[in-house]
């Protein structure tokens, strides 16, 4: 890649923030009249009852709780990977790992709303909060659901922390070159950071810190997210395989979601020279390694089930290989495997369009994943004649389409506020030594 | 010893006549939800006969089999309640509290045997359908997992009188309201730590399976088998 | 309510008001003071009568203290009064012994029913618009009068007619007087369901035209013969309670039930053996399972020669009935035949019953005396474990001896203006529009009738044509009384009082006709001196009690312990005798039924029966029966053709589609329900959906198969065969059944068992 001078970089990376073309208004604008349809929605059903929505005996759970833990699952693209490849020092994350740790905030935060939402009674919510109450109770800390709650909230602060830290650098170099009510939140935002030794030191190790203690909070967070499930004693929920199932499942989406937003950057932002080939291209290698390790987990999973040939798993087994439930499940061994399997193994067809194919086929995929994993069980749940159907309606796809686009619209808005490629790394990617002290031989942020 | 109320549902006595079902709605306050959610599969039935066809024309066969809350011992709906809507009480009742109760639908996905019921929507009764109510048993509202009970309010009431006069709970001086209206005496409800109770006494019968006890639910109602018939027994 | 009147009203009455004005209708109303003081919080139990079905279980009231909107004075207000929350069997009640079947359970809906009729109506708009105006008792009872003086005063008393739901003996012997007294002629009782054959086939068999009650519970061997005696026929209760009793009340002793019926009812869905014979060929087959009897010589001859008595040809051994004779008629293979006869003959206390579709055939007076000669064969009269005749606890004329004239005889007579035609009709909860066959043109009738009055409680498809609305009390409202026509061996008359106040402005009906009886005066006026219902129930009862009534050696019991009890019964009487009747009649005659439509162009029999909710559809107002599933097809809110899978396979018939079945009297539309436990040359339908009108909850839902019945009688008792008629069935589009059990769309031979 072409060396460029401080200002070069400062222009390509920085000066976006600044600059609001009218595409940015005409963008946030419609991708906010999706998120307020939802929200709309969200009312409507909190009105008028939780009736509203599809789900009914047996299918106490559908949509929403699909999306929950679909969303939940993308949030694993950044921090886990970011995190693994600092650690693995691998030099081509330099230009990706901010935007790959923003799509984990926003989606984290989105899937968190679910669990809200599919609520029969929200307003009553804050019993899940352990706090000394009139109550006089406490959350029964023996249900799945308040082990998500922690386990969420935790995963949210770190992976926050995990973002916010190293983006403090930019903030000071926006603020430096930024002047009046800009230059103000700016200089709230660089809380301080003047880019001396000491202070590039400690932000050195805080990442390390980090980067290590993310993996096992991501790794934790899809593992109890799975056990929703795996505890209870559901055909086809109750087994041991869906911790490391579903983790398998998280970083194949979240990889898929990182490579989509990174190709529309690259289009809207003018990032060609950042973000190059070579990424999609590794990011597409990573891509088809957990294709073939979720192919694995799937194979394992139906292969014993059929083997073990239980009554009530088979009632389940069966609706989803042949019965009303089988289009979607041959879909999905469409879209996260075969698709994904040939565009990325033949490398003239691992290109940039190549891989953004894939992933969009791995997120339809992965979604319809979470989908078949939830319904066919519950809809056939032992004693056949309570089982049961479930159909969507218009509110649960509203609010499901809203949550795409509110992750849209929070990226479009981030992007409006700091730099999605981190400045201070990638220059020091262009030294030849590592990142540490790099900063500091080349103050980029002298007091004026 | 505490109380450990159970049930025997013989399956050689009952007809499939459903009187138990319109006895625990007429009871229990359990709204009726109208056609259009019924058709979503939302109608409420605490207790359900089911039916299972065996065989074909002319050798079809029927069986009826009522359902209602097992009342586990080891009940899957107890552990994942984050509010402990659903719990366990002292004489192993599995109480369900439903101004607790959030709305997570969670125990009714844990729920083997699919007997817990949600109100999708606050349930209404038509003037002056309401002055039927039992006073005895709350209504729920929206957003609210509801169950059989044991037709605790019963039991309750039984105590109360019980300690007022000074003395113990008689064996079948109340029953739940399935059992008392069941024609056939198919359903028989009673205290299994009482050795003498009749039905502790069924619940030993050779005819005794429990249903789905394999998942290890250890419900609390034990179905008797249909009989057959023995031409050389009766001649 | 405007501010003023009601702080006026509050003036004029006295009694205390909630602070006006706040948001609340019911703080804008009065307060009454109560009429009763009850404890909150605590239970009373009050006996009463279920009306809901012919066996009259008595029953138990759980009353508590509420507060209700009431009407008093036509005043509405607010009271803390006794209401009525549950209801259970009474367990003194020799028929209901503390049970109850779920029609008995949601009966309490009747009463607070939304729909019901609150006050007394005119009509205002053309007849059957529905549209009424509210008026009060004064004018109601004024203008019946009236019309009643204005017959007498022409001499048309004669065009006065009366007709009813099977009344109570003391309520249906008030109307005869009323009727007698006025020169009118008697009331018509009218059933859709009703059992003239089968007291026919009993008057002729054993001298009493009466249901049977059968000792189950020491049975060792049933054969019913299209009797849903668990579900819908006879007496429910008291059968299920001795079923029990049958299977499992007997240690080591487990008896042994066969149903033959070409549709699996409720009942049939418990037999042991399921035997599908062909319709109309029951009696057949029961005369088969006679002559293996007769020719194996398996029961005394004296058992023979009895049966002889009946029916000829027994004492020869039935030559006509051979077990391949009846497999070509019955299509029952003839060693199941076999195999049968020598069952039930060897494993005494064995009993045969008969009822429902069996009756309704053109030939269901022979199929009924030929399951009695059957009866007799096997020697279950009056024996343990057999058949038995409730006594009659009265000495006066049962209400439900058959009446002269039938609803098809008074359509014609009025429809062909035949001469003394009726003038004036009194309607007492029958609902003939709805339930007879088009061909009666009873609707036609009754809408020449220039003046009708309903007692009703509910526009059914009858009283909404009606011209004057006197709404009865609800039966927990008012005095109670029925004669439990079996289902038990004591002689029982039930009673009770009103279990709670009235909810509304309503009047029970027999007052009414005293309140007229006594204003008309002269000999209706003698005749019905009683001030009101519950004096004359207190009279009959006195009478009741001497010691020697209903067979019994009782001490006369007091009015008081009779209303606490739910009635009068005499003690147990271990088996009430009665002679066995020589009636003679010829074997052979109308054994084969008649159908209507040609087997080419109708190749199905249609098969309605009563619903497990609804029975005739009398209780299809019900919300709580409209929620209850069907056990079988487990359908809710609808109805249904059932349809076995085979023929649905052969015509393209998919569970729920749309289907139309057609007669030769008309067609009808409804989704199909694919079933195993019917013959492929049979539909079945429940009656009781395809209400016009009858409340929001039965209006407009699902279709009503007695609309496409032949109009085919029973010759000798003029009863609807109701079960012979034939039908063709087209596929016509999608369609939708609400079901409660199982994945809709999802047939029963898919889904069989686990
Ligand atoms: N608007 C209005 N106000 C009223 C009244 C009214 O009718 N209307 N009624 C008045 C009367 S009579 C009364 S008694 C009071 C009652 O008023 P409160 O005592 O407030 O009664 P609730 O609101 O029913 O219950 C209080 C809280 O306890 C929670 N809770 C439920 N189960 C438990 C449990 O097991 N343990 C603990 N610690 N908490 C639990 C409930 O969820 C609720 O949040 O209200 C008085 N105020
Ligand atoms: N589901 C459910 N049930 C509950 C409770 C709950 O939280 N949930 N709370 C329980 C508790 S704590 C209580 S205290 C009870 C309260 O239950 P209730 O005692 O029934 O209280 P209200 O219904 O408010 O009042 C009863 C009636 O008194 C009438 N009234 C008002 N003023 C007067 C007057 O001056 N004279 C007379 N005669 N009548 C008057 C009102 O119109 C009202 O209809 O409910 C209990 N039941
Ligand atoms: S009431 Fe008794 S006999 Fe009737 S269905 Fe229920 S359990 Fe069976
Ligand atoms: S049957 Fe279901 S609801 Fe009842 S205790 Fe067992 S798990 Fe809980
Ligand atoms: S639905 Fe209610 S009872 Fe069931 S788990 Fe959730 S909070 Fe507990
Ligand atoms: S025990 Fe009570 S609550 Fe449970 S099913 Fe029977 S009647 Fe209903
Ligand atoms: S059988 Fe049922 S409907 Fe008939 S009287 Fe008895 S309880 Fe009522």
């Amino acid at each position: 890649m072409a060396k460029k001078t401080a200002e070069q970089i400062y222009d390509d990376l920085v000066e976006p923030v600044f600059r609001t073309s009218p595409r940015f208004y005409v963008t946030a604008i419609a991708l906010g009249a999706l998120v307020a349809a939802a929200l709309f929605a969200w009312g409507y059903q909190m009105w008028a009852g939780i009736g509203v929505a599809g789900i009914r005996r047996p299918v106490f759970w559908a949509f929403y709780i699909t999306n929950f833990v679909f969303w939940i699952g993308i949030s694993h693209a950044g921090t886990l990977i970011s995190a693994i490849l600092r650690l693995a020092n691998a030099t081509w994350r330099r230009p990706i790992t901010r935007s790959a740790e923003v799509i984990t905030v926003f989606a984290l935060m989105i899937g968190a709303m679910f669990p809200l939402i599919h609520l029969g009674r929200p307003w009553l919510a804050f019993w899940l909060i352990p706090y000394p109450s009139e109550r006089g109770i406490w959350p029964n800390f023996r249900s799945p659901l308040v082990w998500d709650f922690f386990a969420i909230n935790t995963y949210l602060i770190g992976s926050s922390t995990f973002l916010l830290l190293p983006i403090l650098p930019d903030f000071a170099l926006a603020r430096d070159r930024s002047t009046g009510l800009r230059r103000k939140v700016y200089n709230l935002l660089a809380l301080g950071w003047r880019g001396t030794a000491r202070q590039w030191r400690s932000l050195e190790t805080a990442m390390h810190i980090m980067a290590i203690s993310i993996i096992p909070v991501a790794v934790s967070v899809h593992t109890i997210v799975s056990w929703d499930f795996a505890m209870a004693p559901v055909p086809m929920w109750h087994s041991t395989i869906f911790g490391p199932y579903f983790v398998a499942g998280a970083i194949f989406s979240g990889i898929a979601a990182l490579i989509i937003v990174m190709a529309v950057l690259r289009k809207v932002l003018d990032l060609e020279e950042y973000l190059e080939p070579i990424h999609f291209d590794h990011l597409g290698k990573l891509l088809l390694m957990m294709s073939l390790l979720w192919f694995y987990f799937l194979f394992a999973e139906r292969l014993t089930t059929w083997y073990g040939n239980q009554t009530s798993e088979m009632a389940v087994f069966w609706e989803t290989q042949r019965g009303a439930y089988a289009p979607l499940f041959w879909t999905m061994v469409l879209l996260n495997f075969v698709i994904p399997f040939l565009l990325l193994t033949i490398k003239r067809l691992r290109t940039i369009a190549g891989t953004v194919v894939a992933s969009l086929a791995v997120l339809v995929g992965m979604w319809i994943e979470r989908f078949l994993i939830i319904v066919p069980s519950l809809a056939r749940k032992y004693l056949p004649y309570s089982w049961g159907t479930y159909r969507p309606t218009w509110v649960e796809i509203t609010i499901t389409l809203g949550t795409f686009a509110a992750m849209g619209l929070l990226y479009t808005l981030f992007v409006k506020v700091a730099p999605i490629i981190s400045v201070w790394e990638w220059k020091a990617g262009q030294h030849k030594q590592p990142a540490q002290g790099g900063g500091a031989r080349e103050p980029l942020a002298a007091p004026q | 010893m505490t109380r450990r109320w159970g049930m025997v549902v013989d399956l050689d006595r009952c007809t499939g006549c459903e009187a138990c079902v319109a006895a625990c709605r007429a009871e229990n306050n359990v709204p009726t939800v109208g056609e259009a959610e019924a058709a979503k599969g939302r109608a409420i039935h605490w207790i359900r006969v089911e039916r299972y066809w065996e065989g074909e024309f002319p050798d079809a066969r029927v069986r009826f089999m009522p359902v209602l809350c097992q009342q586990c011992d080891a009940a899957p709906c107890e552990p994942v309640c984050p509010t402990y809507a659903s719990h366990h009480t002292s004489e192993g009742l599995n109480a369900q509290i439903y101004n607790r109760c959030i709305g997570t639908r969670y125990c009714g996905n844990a729920c083997p045997y699919n007997v817990r019921f949600f109100n999708f929507f606050n349930p209404v009764w038509e003037k002056p359908f309401h002055l039927q109510l039992n006073p005895d048993v709350s209504v729920r509202e929206v957003g609210v997992m509801e169950k059989c009970t044991f037709c605790v309010q019963r039991i309750k009431r039984a105590e109360i009188q019980a300690q007022a006069e000074k003395r113990e709970l008689r064996e079948a001086e109340f029953q739940p309201a399935c059992v008392q209206s069941c024609p056939s005496n198919a359903l028989v409800f009673g205290n299994l730590n009482d050795p003498s109770s009749r039905v502790a006494q069924l619940s030993r019968s050779p005819r005794g399976t429990k249903l789905l006890g394999e998942l290890g639910t250890l419900p609390k109602i034990t179905y008797l088998e249909k009989g057959a018939w023995d031409g050389e027994k009766n001649s | 309510m405007k501010r003023r009147e009601f702080i006026q009203i509050a003036g004029i009455t006295g009694a205390t008001a909630a602070l006006a004005g706040c948001g609340h209708p019911e703080h804008q109303l009065i307060r009454f003071v109560p009429e009763e003081d009850l404890e909150p919080g605590t239970d009373e139990w009050k006996p009463s009568i279920c009306p809901a079905c012919r066996a009259g279980c008595g029953i138990l009231a759980r009353v508590m203290e509420g507060e209700a909107e009431v009407v008093r004075k036509n005043q509405l207000g607010l009271m803390n009064m006794g209401l009525v929350k549950k209801l259970e069997g009474n367990p003194l009640h020799p028929v209901s012994r503390g049970k109850l079947c779920p029609r008995g359970q949601a009966a309490i809906q009747i009463t607070y029913h939304p729909d019901r009729i609150t006050d007394p109506l005119r009509r205002t708009g053309p007849r059957g618009s529905g549209e009424f105006q509210r008026i009060t008792w004064e004018e109601g009872l004024q203008e019946l009068t009236a019309k009643i003086q204005e017959l007498v005063r022409t001499g048309q008393e004669s065009a006065l007619a009366f007709f009813t739901r099977p009344l109570g003996v003391q309520a249906g012997r008030l109307v005869e007087l009323f009727l007698a007294s006025l020169g009118a002629p008697p009331a018509v009782a009218f059933e859709v369901f009703d059992e003239v054959v089968l007291r026919r086939a009993n008057e002729l068999s054993f001298g009493r035209a009466q249901l049977p009650t059968f000792d189950l519970g020491n049975t060792n061997y049933l054969i019913s013969f299209g009797a849903d005696f668990l579900g819908t026929w006879n007496s429910p209760v008291a059968h299920a309670r001795a079923y029990g009793e049958m299977r499992q009340g007997r240690p080591g002793v487990r008896g042994k039930f066969v149903q033959v019926e070409p549709r699996m009812s409720q009942t049939g869905a418990n037999a042991d053996e399921w035997i599908p014979a062909r319709p109309g060929t029951e009696g057949i087959l029961a005369l088969g399972l006679a002559q293996v009897i007769l020719t194996e010589k398996l029961r005394p001859m004296r058992a023979a020669s009895d049966a002889q008595n009946l029916l000829e040809g027994c004492a020869r051994g039935l030559p006509e009935y051979t077990p391949e004779e009846v497999q070509k008629k019955t299509g029952v293979a003839r060693a199941t035949v076999e195999r049968l006869a020598r069952e039930m003959a060897t494993h005494s206390p064995a009993l045969a019953i008969i009822g429902g579709a069996p009756l309704a055939q053109t030939n269901g007076l022979f199929n009924a005396l030929a399951v009695n000669a059957l009866n007799i064969l096997l020697g279950s009269i009056g024996q343990p474990g057999g058949i038995f005749f409730t006594p009659e606890p009265s000495t006066h004329a049962r209400a439900r001896k058959q009446k002269a004239i039938s609803v098809r005889a008074l359509a014609e007579r009025i429809t062909s203006g035949e001469g003394d035609s009726v003038k004036a009709l009194l309607l007492y909860d029958a609902n003939p529009v709805f339930g007879t066959p088009p061909g009666w043109r009873v609707r036609d009738a009754f809408e020449r009738i220039p003046f009708m009055v309903s007692f009703g409680s509910f526009l059914d498809e009858t009283s909404i044509l009606a011209d004057l609305v006197l709404p009865d009390h609800s039966y927990l409202e008012s005095w109670v009384e029925h004669v439990p026509e079996s289902g038990t061996t004591l002689a029982v008359e039930s009673l009770a009082p009103p279990a709670m106040r009235p909810l509304h402005n309503t009047r029970s009906m027999p007052d009414v006709l005293l309140a007229v009886a006594h204003q008309l005066g002269g000999r209706v006026g003698a005749a019905l001196e009683w001030e009101s219902f519950d004096a004359m129930l207190r009279e009959s009862l006195a009478a009741l009690s001497k010691p020697g009534a209903g067979g019994s050696k009782e001490p006369p019991m007091s009015w008081e312990k009779a209303q606490k009890q739910g009635g009068w019964w005499s003690a147990p009487v271990n088996s009430p005798k009665f002679a066995l009747r020589t009636a003679r009649v010829p074997a052979l005659r109308s054994q084969e039924p008649e159908w209507d439509g040609s087997p080419q162009q109708f190749p199905f029999h249609f098969l309605p029966y009563p619903s497990q909710s609804f029975l005739d559809g009398s209780l299809a107002h019900l919300p709580w029966l409209q929620e209850l599933p069907d056990v079988l097809a487990t359908a809710m809110w609808g109805t249904w053709v059932e349809i076995n899978p085979q023929t649905a396979e052969r015509l393209r018939i998919e569970q729920g589609d749309v289907v139309e079945v057609a007669s030769p009297h008309g067609k009808l539309q409804a989704p199909a329900l694919l079933s195993p436990g019917i013959a492929p040359d049979v539909l079945a339908m429940p009656v009781g959906q395809g209400h016009r009108n009858f409340t929001r909850y039965a209006r407009g839902r699902g279709a009503n198969p007695l609309e496409i019945l032949t109009p085919l009688v029973e010759p000798e008792t003029g009863a609807l065969a109701w079960a012979a008629t034939r039908v063709r069935i087209v596929r016509v589009g999608q369609g939708k059944l609400v079901l409660f059990g199982g994945d809709l769309g999802v047939s029963p031979r898919k889904r069989s068992n686990r």
